[in-house]
């Protein structure tokens, strides 16, 4: 269920409800990060490429279809999944763009990686627009996925 | 050789001048658009140095490496000082770049770049995008090994 606010959107608060999304993130509280956004929300990894033989699959579509189970994913291949935002900006508009580094410990295969008990920390930008509603419409992030692989000990590019 | 400072009256007028210079291949107009001692941080590329020369370089290899390089800008995102734009760069390869050899293979890769601006210079760059991504496309098959087709 998403949650609903009465507060008018603001820079401010637009940033807020980001801040609040990291939070929950930082709990692993996935139901949380979800009901901070529009039930539609999109959802964005350019990153996230899987290429199989005869198809790729991409890190596109909506929050709650393709971002929950992927945050879901993480959190259990890395249960000590943590993350340090470094600034957060915003406008009247709603657009927030946030600097966040991402870091765990592999316990559990992460896409093509065997789990070898390593540690990643890896710097992303986040880019999420707040609708007047205060919920999150639409989440984007960019990060150097091949940053990831060989800090985990995977050395193929796929 | 070096260019004019850009002269612009916003911090996304500024950011405009770059990516427009950029996407002419025009590079000494767009490091123009920089504070000689701008902060550049290209993740993809482990860069954290300042220096207009530094996004000379950056710039420089990728205009090299693709000479049909396309900049086609999706988003550009004001939020006070900072600019954040979203783009797509394609290239088919014509020289080594990154450490990979010249396989004539066809780049595109979504980028993200985040500028902060003051005083009509852009103080700081931070580039975002997938190296995996750009290996992929130029053929690479393992990191240790850049270099092997």
């Amino acid at each position: 269920m998403t949650e609903v606010s009465t507060l008018p959107r603001t820079a401010e608060s637009a940033a807020g409800v980001v801040t609040e999304f990291f939070d929950r993130y930082r709990a692993h509280d996935v139901e949380g990060m979800t009901d901070l956004c529009a039930m539609n929300a999109a959802f964005s990894y350019p990153p996230v490429e899987l290429w199989g033989k005869q198809r790729v699959l991409r890190g596109d579509g909506k929050v709650r279809t393709i971002g929950k189970p992927l945050w879901t994913g993480l959190i259990a291949s890395f249960p000590n999944l943590s993350l340090a935002v470094h600034t957060v900006t915003s406008n009247d508009d709603g657009d927030v763009v946030a600097e966040v580094d991402i870091e765990g410990t592999q316990q559990l295969a992460w896409g093509l990686i065997a789990p070898a008990g390593r540690h990643y920390r890896e710097p992303h930008l986040f880019i999420f627009h707040v609708g007047p509603d205060l919920l999150i419409d639409s989440i984007t992030a960019y990060w150097n996925d091949a940053g990831i692989s060989q800090q985990l000990g995977h050395t193929e590019v796929d | 050789m070096t260019s004019s400072p850009v002269l612009t009256d916003t911090p996304t007028q500024t950011v405009q001048a770059f990516l427009d210079a950029f996407a002419r291949h025009d590079v000494a107009t767009a490091i123009a658009a920089a504070d000689p001692r701008v902060a550049v941080t290209v993740h993809p590329l482990g860069i954290h140095a300042t220096g207009t020369e530094v996004v000379d370089d950056v710039l420089t290899d990728l205009v090299r490496a693709f000479p049909d390089l396309m900049i086609s800008v999706s988003r550009v995102i004001a939020t006070g000082d900072v600019v954040t734009a979203l783009f797509k760069a394609e290239g088919t390869q014509a020289a080594g770049y990154a450490g990979a050899i010249n396989q004539e293979k066809h780049l595109d890769i979504d980028q993200a770049w985040r500028f902060t601006v003051a005083d009509g210079l852009i103080t700081e760059i931070s580039a975002y995008w997938c190296q995996a991504q750009l290996y992929r496309r130029l053929a690479v098959k393992r990191y240790a090994e850049i270099a092997i087709a």
